[in-house]
């Protein structure tokens, strides 16, 4: 037993030496992709680019005016032969696992379905899958992982940290995978586009990426409606996914504006009596308060509050029925409410979710809000 | 055995064959007023010479017999009732004992027409006073630490656990040394197993000296080739009384300050004697921090190689690229440079031991600047990697017994060492032989990794949080069974 044991001990040892020594990869021979960009070329082939930072250019103490990242490009028939082609031209292996971004270029999303480019993401076991999935408006995908932004030192960073600190964080890729394999909800998936403002006294800026809203995608994934960035914040909010983080509404008489902070967000979707599946309501629920008042109202007063809360209720009420009719119209259910009739109703479902798209037009959503006053701010009255 | 003759003369030419060559042999002879001839022999420096003086030279040379007594067969038989002072006082009849003893610091007195001397144990030599114990510092409880010598050490123990059934077996071993050790238990706690064969072994014992109780160490350990020590040592007899409460077996050698307890379990080396004088629930927190420190002794060099170098997908990005731009330059491979840094490590550690007093702050000053400093912006060590060994180092002092981080800096290579082949597998490796080895060991029949496996409930309680004494006993606070 001992002598096996010893045996056994020695095997091991020699183990490693005889099964290769050098499988080990330092960080100085990778290259780590930090964005991804999607085109459409001419001839019917994609165009995948890739931000690939360089360390050495975030060493300390070197010159800031040196670029700390690189994007290649390459052209294939489909994303692997792309990637493999910009493989190719670097000098050190690409590392995907550490991507923050994919960006979609106009041009591909408006011709292809986009469930053909998700086939590589979420089949190879390489994807983290916690990078987000952005379109870009109005540009080249490729342009806009160029752009050199001012404050981060890539701009795929940039717009993911845009997202984040805007209370959009459910919009990863593995959400998007998600989404588009259940068969009750559509994704949902912002978009970015690029705009020309100076923001450097230094230089010229080269434009920067900015938020606009999110594109409404059907079964296929292909885009079928957008929504701007006043109406996303809903959007999300109803789809039980982002922070809506303020609202300024005009006061009654016109004079003079309210502004909200909304916090504890929540949404539940309830179909009404329990019987009638054509008919649902969703349910949205909030705190709010009340950090900017230009319209004179006097919140000491017990009747002003009860008041202001009540016509918040309903400005934000009607705001959201008009982006949920609106979404309706595209016919995709971003708000999930196929699924929650799948299981409210699942012998009815069955009937129904082979043309949900269409039959989601026919449901008749209402929106209910239950918002409280919690705080009229430090200054109950108004300054005289 | 030599008897001891009648004639003096022949004694003392015997005596001072014996002791040919020992200048600190010395031998005194007079005469009485009765020409009764004596002879003092003691060893300077390890008897009481002024004791000598004033209870035995003293009372013969100028107060005489005492009157009014009725005769006594012999004079030695007389000096022995009556005229010596002295609470230790023996006769022996052959000379090898009466060498014997003198050797050990008594003092032999023989007389003239006696086959026998008398021996008194006058003891006077220079010893250590005790002192607070500095390797195993604590912040509360006692300050007393063991010394060298052997009698005071049980004392220490004797005033802690006033009860007879502490035990003290005495032991002689060591052909020149004749050291004594003493083999201390609680009888009616102490395994009968454990005691057994503890005695078994020292009988066993052939060596020509036991200069410290480490010697001791090897003799009794089972699995000697193991990297784990299976018996604990310690200065503080606190640790010793509570460890012979606990049913252990103390064994302390005559000149060393440090006891042996035996058996013991992996967990006894990562415990302190202050987790027991603090409040247990802040216990909680600092033997938290000690176990996750000690997985970061062995663990953290292998885990920062398989990380970086096999599986980066696995670290966050904004940390990978920190890494990446960090390790840019660097001429070798990781592997490589945490082996260097782990090595120079150790060997300012080695050198801060043995560093006199005076050139102490050289040390740190060479390996501040050179390793810390200069190697770094020379770009032949990254920075990470620094960060990485510093704590790995920091990591092993936390835990209580020096003795106790010895494994864990051995394991730290051998893990890093299959790591760097094999990534996360060769470090799963690592960990699994460890166990199995863990499991295997046996610390005279207590399973090392006892109480988590073989897991015991009960004991279990004071392994990862200390419950307070009277959970642990079964009993709560008002005295009723739980």
């Amino acid at each position: 037993m001992k002598r096996f044991f010893m045996l056994l001990c020695v095997l091991l040892m020699v183990t490693p030496c005889v099964s290769g020594c050098s499988d080990f990869v330092e960080p100085n021979q990778l290259a780590f992709v930090i964005g991804t960009a999607v085109d459409q070329v001419q001839d019917g082939s994609i165009e995948v680019s890739l931000q690939v930072v360089i360390p050495s250019q975030l060493q300390k103490g070197n010159s800031t005016n040196s670029e700390s990242f690189i994007v290649i490009s390459a052209k294939g028939r489909d994303v692997f032969e792309a990637s493999q082609n910009i493989q190719r031209k670097i000098p050190r292996r690409l590392m995907t696992s550490h991507r923050i971004l994919i960006a979609i270029g106009e041009s591909y999303f408006q011709k292809n379905e986009l469930n053909l480019l998700f086939d590589k993401l979420a089949r190879d076991p390489s994807n983290t899958l916690r990078d987000v999935v952005i379109l870009i408006k109005g540009g080249r995908a490729k342009d806009f992982l160029r752009l050199k932004h001012p404050m981060e030192y890539v701009t795929s960073l940039a717009a993911s940290k845009e997202m984040n600190i805007n209370g959009l964080q459910d919009f990863t890729s593995r959400q998007l995978v998600i989404d588009s394999l259940s068969q009750g909800t559509r994704p949902l998936v912002p978009v970015f586009k690029v705009e020309h403002k100076t923001v450097s006294s230094q230089k010229k800026s080269e434009g920067i990426p900015v938020f606009a809203g999110f594109a409404v995608l059907n079964k296929k994934l292909k885009p079928v409606g957008f929504l701007n960035d006043t109406e996303c914040a809903g959007a999300s909010w109803l789809a039980g996914k982002g922070m809506f983080q303020g609202i300024t509404m005009p006061w009654k008489n016109g004079k003079g504006m309210l502004s909200f902070r909304l916090s504890r967000l929540d949404r539940s979707i309830r179909s009404v009596r329990g019987q009638d599946p054509k008919q649902v309501v969703l349910a949205i629920k909030a705190q709010a308060y009340l950090l900017e008042n230009t319209a004179s109202l006097d919140m000491t007063d017990m009747n002003t509050v009860i008041d202001v809360q009540k016509y918040m209720n309903a400005y934000i009420r009607k705001d959201l029925q008009a982006t949920v009719n609106k979404v309706q119209k595209s016919g995709s259910d971003v708000f999930g409410i196929g699924e929650y009739l799948h299981r409210k109703h699942p012998i009815w479902w069955k009937r129904q979710r082979d043309e949900w798209d269409a039959n989601f037009k026919t449901v008749q959503v209402t929106v209910k809000s239950d918002i409280q006053l919690r705080s009229v701010g430090v200054i109950g009255g108004e300054l005289k | 055995m030599n008897a001891l003759s009648i004639d003096i003369e022949v004694n003392e030419a015997h005596l001072r064959q014996q002791f040919e060559d020992c200048s600190d042999i010395v031998f005194r002879s007079f005469k009485l007023s009765d020409g009764a001839m004596l002879l003092l022999v003691y060893l300077d420096g390890l008897t009481h010479v002024q004791s000598v003086e004033d209870n035995i030279l003293r009372p013969l040379l100028f107060n005489g017999l005492p009157q009014g007594e009725k005769p006594v067969p012999s004079l030695a038989e007389r000096m022995k009732r009556e005229w010596l002072p002295l609470a230790n006082v023996q006769t022996v009849d052959s000379s090898d004992a009466l060498v014997q003893h003198i050797l050990r610091g008594s003092l032999g007195l023989l007389v003239n027409g006696e086959a026998a001397a008398l021996i008194a144990q006058i003891p006077g030599f220079e010893e250590r006073s005790i002192q607070e114990p500095k390797k195993e510092a604590t912040l509360r409880g006692s300050k007393e630490g063991f010394v060298e010598n052997l009698r005071t050490n049980t004392s220490l123990l004797r005033r802690r656990i006033i009860h007879e059934d502490l035990k003290m077996e005495s032991f002689t071993i060591g052909s020149y040394t004749q050291t004594e050790v003493v083999l201390a238990y609680v009888k009616g706690l102490a395994d009968e197993n454990v005691l057994s064969e503890v005695r078994k072994k020292l009988g066993q014992i052939d060596m020509k000296g036991i200069i410290d109780s480490a010697y001791l160490e090897e003799w009794l350990e089972g699995s000697s080739y193991s990297i784990f020590s299976q018996i604990q040592n310690t200065e503080r007899p606190d640790i010793v009384a509570a460890s012979l409460l606990e049913g252990k077996v103390t064994l302390i050698a005559n000149g060393s300050p440090f006891a042996l307890i035996l058996p013991i379990t992996f967990w006894s080396g990562l415990q302190s004697a202050d987790d027991y004088f603090e409040r247990f629930v802040f216990v909680i927190l600092t033997r938290a921090v000690r176990y996750a420190m000690t997985f970061i002794s062995f663990a953290l060099p292998a885990i920062y190689v398989a990380l970086s170098t096999f599986h980066p997908e696995m670290v966050p990005a904004n940390l990978m690229i920190s890494i990446a731009t960090a390790r840019e330059n660097s001429p070798f491979p990781t592997v490589i440079e945490v082996f260097i840094m782990m090595f120079i490590f150790d060997a300012l550690q080695e050198a801060g031991v043995h560093l006199p007093n005076q050139l102490g702050p050289v040390g740190s000053i060479i390996g501040a600047l050179v390793i810390g400093q200069a190697a770094v912006e020379a770009g032949i060590i990254s920075t990470p990697i620094i960060i990485v060994i510093s704590l790995t180092g920091i990591a092993a002092f936390t835990i209580p017994r020096y003795s106790a981080t010895m494994p864990f800096r051995l394991t730290r290579y051998m893990i890093l060492f299959i790591t760097g082949f094999l990534g996360f597998v060769g470090f799963a490796y690592g960990i699994i032989f460890l166990l199995i080895h863990l499991v295997m060991l046996e610390s005279f029949g207590t399973p090392f990794f006892r109480p988590v496996a073989p897991f015991d409930g009960r004991r279990i309680k004071d392994i990862f949080i200390r419950y307070p004494f009277w959970i642990k006993n079964g009993r709560n606070k008002k005295g009723g069974q739980q």
